[in-house]
């Protein structure tokens, strides 16, 4: 009803802009024409930049290069034969350049798809850096790409540049563009993949053990924003008629940077609007720097004046209004109305055996973390593993779960080997974890961050989301999913949150939902590491019976490492003991009690 | 390529790299206690050489007493910027700070435009640095190209001495490495950043000046490749180490002299040179040569 309703608004919208664009000529001058067909390429630009920074959170600085890809590319493939034959001066053209010719709408998918390519081809080496490096070594690549073209004369006629690119870029296709771009995008980011984007930013580490492919997603994002640049440089190329290779410097970049930190940082609205009010900003702006006549007295244009005001409206903006426009927040019909709620119902089981750790060593450098940890867990156990601090806890568990790759030894889970797969294969392969320093998606909602545990558990592909109209696929799974994660919370007391922001959550509401999000991902075999770390005492005695509740309902196999004794003694059937790395002791509680080599290591020799 | 006409690119290697190594290491400080790439760091380079060429051009005054004029006004536009555009967004997430630094590089860049025009300036040379002097064997050098490193060196020298003998430097040091515990232990926190914007507007004056020399002439956008240039040769370094930055820049002005000296048919790929070793190296030493390696704690 209510989508109805919101489908039905946005066709209405839509269609009235069509309407405005098709009168736009009869009562726009050329100037304002231009101005609205920026703002689309730009909005364009700031989407594909977005992607890739504020949703994916990849620091990017190279987008004017990609730009300058599809422009080349397209504008190669639209001049005609006659028009290069006179154009390449100063060295002669590639012969079978001459003849290649593609018509436009072909060019300008063309033109993306080059991006893309050679995204990809910068994405694979340079996205294993995080950070600011990144973005300097994007910013690199710009740069070296924009070089190339000013180099290969024969290919670009160099720092000559192409002119006389005929001016495709209409109303109708510019805003065409966007459109499909925008549809496309805003289908994507709201299927569970986009979930998946905004988790990889959030929380790299969690996003992996959640059995996601950070690597992958991030080329793939990568990879997406590109073409997105590719296709808004050759949009550009055929609206300006005019490129040469000074138009794509680092300068280009920025721009675009500022659209979407102007409009909001992972923002979809954000950067519409952004581009919007930075595009008319700009070209207004250039009344400053043309000579004015005001009650007769002439003023002279001053040159640079324009940039001057611009730079510093934006550091205004950026001091006082830093989160942006929208910030993070989207446009929806919804604000118009009052809201409701949803609710539904689903149940899960799965079973089998468990876990065998053999020998198992690691070494960093000289220093070793684990000194030979043997040990295995039989199904429906639960299973403590203490020791002081230092002793190596939980790199037992960075090792279990795959973030370390054991020095020596075997890992056996449900009788196959994991010893060096990664955290997301090994969570394919049925187990998940929460971690001692909770590491949730701060700013997605509690149920996104449930949702996005049951991302591997989906059969769709991601590119199903950019139409998923026609693949109702993603549709059909994306609502199971979100069911599903709507009872698991309320199965962990976690209902009523369901729509807050995960960092607001009290602490113990937190370490439940890292939980739950853990369960999402149906393990077989959960890893705890200080569940019960900073509760008090009634707190970590409603935890005692939470973990019990846990392995029966879900019929798990649970590992915890622990530090409140209280609770290790309580819930544990066995418990294994390491210090320094070495596995000192292992039995029931009681033993552990018992055992004079356990108290040492805890309260020091002489204590027992 | 005979034994004279090598040691000219060696000179000219060394000066070049020098200067890249002096702006570097601004860059290097403001973004081992902040995390913030300072884009404007180019520009302020830019306004040390225009301060110059107005002290004694315009204002006639001697070389001298222009150069440390120009080297106190610079300083004060270093702190001024720190002060307008930073310093209200300690707090913020890094992306701000940022976005408000490029804003800070176009605005002095079209402010330059607007006040000293876009035409490049001539630029006074005191003779004694511009006379050849003859060395046995033929080989002949400007004073200036001698100069440049020797001046680097001593600078940076002092820097270093600051930075690892004396309290501020310690303080310095300590909140790059945690600024809040530095806080905590009584340290005034956003003096010790204004010190180091200050010392790093320094270099970068003296650095604009003496490349202005140089090359005899002034302009608005004079420092934004040698600005990026710089700021690549810290990475490459290891950003947040003042001697990284050093090496770094000195490998940057080797790479480009000797690379156009032998291979002068690639000289249109001269910047590409740069760029392609910074990514090199930051795929195989992430980060940078002398910069410390981070972990993210699981």
């Amino acid at each position: 009803m209510q989508r109805v309703r919101n489908l039905l608004l946005t066709i209405i919208s839509v269609a009235i802009f069509a309407l405005f664009l098709e009168k736009a000529p009869t009562f726009l001058n050329g100037y304002w024409q231009r101005i609205l067909n920026l703002i689309a390429i730009n909005a364009i630009l700031a989407l594909s930049l977005n992607l890739i920074y504020g949703m994916t959170g990849m620091f990017s600085l190279g987008h004017a290069g990609f730009m300058a890809i599809g422009a080349y590319v397209s504008a190669l493939l639209v001049l005609s034969p006659a028009q290069k034959n006179a154009m390449w001066i100063l060295e002669d053209i590639y012969p079978w350049l001459l003849d290649v010719n593609a018509p436009f709408i072909a060019s300008i998918i063309i033109a993306g798809i080059v991006a893309a390519f050679f995204g990809m081809l910068v994405a694979l080496p340079v996205l294993r850096l995080g950070g600011d490096y990144l973005g300097i070594a994007t910013l690199g690549f710009a740069e070296i790409i924009r070089i190339l073209i000013t180099n290969t004369a024969r290919l670009t006629n160099g720092s000559l540049g192409l002119k006389g690119i005929p001016a495709h870029t209409t109303l109708f296709m510019s805003w065409g563009c966007l459109g499909v771009v925008l549809l496309c995008m805003v289908c994507m980011l709201r299927s569970n993949f986009g979930g998946v984007l905004r988790a990889v930013r959030d929380d790299e580490v969690a996003a992996r053990m959640m059995g996601i492919n950070t690597f992958r997603v991030k080329v793939l994002a990568f990879t997406l924003g590109c073409f997105g640049g590719g296709l808004g440089g050759a949009l550009m190329g055929n609206l300006i008629t005019t490129i040469d290779p000074r138009m794509f410097m680092i300068t280009q970049t920025y721009n675009i940077l500022m659209i979407i930190v102007v409009g909001g940082l992972g923002s979809v609205t954000g950067s519409i609007i952004g581009s919007a009010l930075v595009t008319t900003m700009l070209e207004w702006l250039r009344f400053v720097e043309n000579p004015i006549t005001i009650a007769g007295i002439n003023i002279p244009g001053i040159p640079g004046m324009r940039m001057v005001i611009f730079s510093l409206l934006l550091i205004i903006v950026i001091i006082f209004r830093r989160e942006g426009i929208m910030g993070m927040r989207e446009f929806t019909w919804d604000i118009f109305f009052p809201k409701r709620k949803a609710k539904s119902q689903e149940k899960i089981s799965e079973s089998d055996t468990v876990l065998e750790v053999k020998d198992v060593v690691l070494k960093f450098g000289g220093l070793s973390a684990i000194d030979s940890l043997s040990f295995d867990i039989k199904h429906g156990q639960i299973m403590g593993l203490i020791g002081p601090n230092g002793a190596g806890k939980t790199s037992a568990f960075n090792v279990i779960s795959g973030f370390y790759k054991p020095t020596s030894g075997t890992i056996k889970f449900m009788g196959k080997s994991i010893g060096g797969l990664r955290p997301d294969e090994v969570c394919r392969a049925g187990m998940s974890r929460t971690f001692q320093n909770i590491r949730l998606f701060g700013h997605e909602t509690v149920l996104q961050n449930v949702m996005i545990g049951s991302r591997i558990r989906q059969k769709y592909s991601w590119w199903m989301t950019l139409a998923p109209f026609i693949f109702t696929d993603v549709i059909r799974e994306d609502s199971a999913v979100r069911a599903r994660a709507m009872d698991l919370l309320s199965q962990l007391g976690l209902a009523d949150f369901a729509d807050d922001e995960a960092s607001s959550l009290p602490y113990g509401a937190q370490r439940r939902l890292e939980i739950a999000r853990a369960l999402a991902t149906r393990p077989k075999f959960l890893l705890l590491d200080e569940p019960a770390a900073g509760m008090n005492p009634q707190e970590s005695e409603e935890l005692l019976q939470f973990i019990r509740r846990l392995r029966d309902d879900f019929d798990l196999t649970i590992l915890l490492i622990e530090h409140d004794m209280k609770v290790v003694m309580n819930v544990c059937d066995y418990i294994h003991v390491l210090d320094q790395g070495v596995h000192i002791a292992q039995g029931t509680p009681e033993e552990i009690k018992a055992n004079p080599r356990v108290v040492e290591a805890y309260l020091g020799k002489g204590a027992a | 390529m005979n034994l004279n006409i090598f040691i000219q690119h060696f000179i000219n290697a060394l000066s070049l790299g020098s200067l890249y190594g002096l702006v570097a290491v601004g860059y290097t400080m403001v973004y081992g206690i902040l995390r913030l790439i300072n884009f404007a760091h180019g520009d302020i380079f830019m306004l040390g050489a225009y301060f110059v060429y107005f002290a004694t051009i315009v204002y006639h005054l001697p070389w001298a007493v222009g150069v440390i004029t120009a080297v106190i006004l610079t300083t004060i536009c270093g702190l001024l910027v720190d002060r307008i555009a930073y310093k209200p967004l300690r707090e913020a997430p890094r992306i701000s700070a940022l976005i408000s630094a490029i804003g800070v590089s176009f605005f002095i860049e079209n402010f330059a435009v607007v006040v000293f025009t876009g035409m490049p300036r001539p630029v006074v040379q005191p003779p004694i640095l511009m006379k050849p002097i003859e060395f046995s064997g033929g080989v002949r050098l400007i004073p200036l190209g001698i100069l440049v490193p020797v001046v680097a060196f001593v600078l940076v020298g002092g820097l270093m001495w600051l930075l690892y003998c004396t309290k501020p430097g310690l303080a310095m040091r300590a909140i790059s490495f945690d600024i809040e515990t530095t806080r905590m232990m009584g340290v005034s926190v956003n003096k010790i950043i204004a010190l180091a914007f200050g010392l790093g507007s320094a270099l970068a004056a003296v650095a604009g000046i003496m490349w202005a020399l140089r090359y005899p002439r002034v302009e608005p956008f004079m420092g934004m490749t040698p600005g990026i240039k710089a700021f690549i040769a810290a990475v490459f370094g290891g950003i947040g180490s003042v001697p990284g930055a050093m090496i770094g820049g000195l490998i940057l002005g080797f790479v480009e002299i000797m690379s156009v000296a032998f291979f002068p048919t690639l000289s249109g790929y001269k910047d590409a040179f740069a760029f392609l070793l910074l990514i090199m190296i930051l795929l195989f030493r992430p980060t940078g040569l002398l910069g410390e390696k981070l972990e993210d704690k699981i």
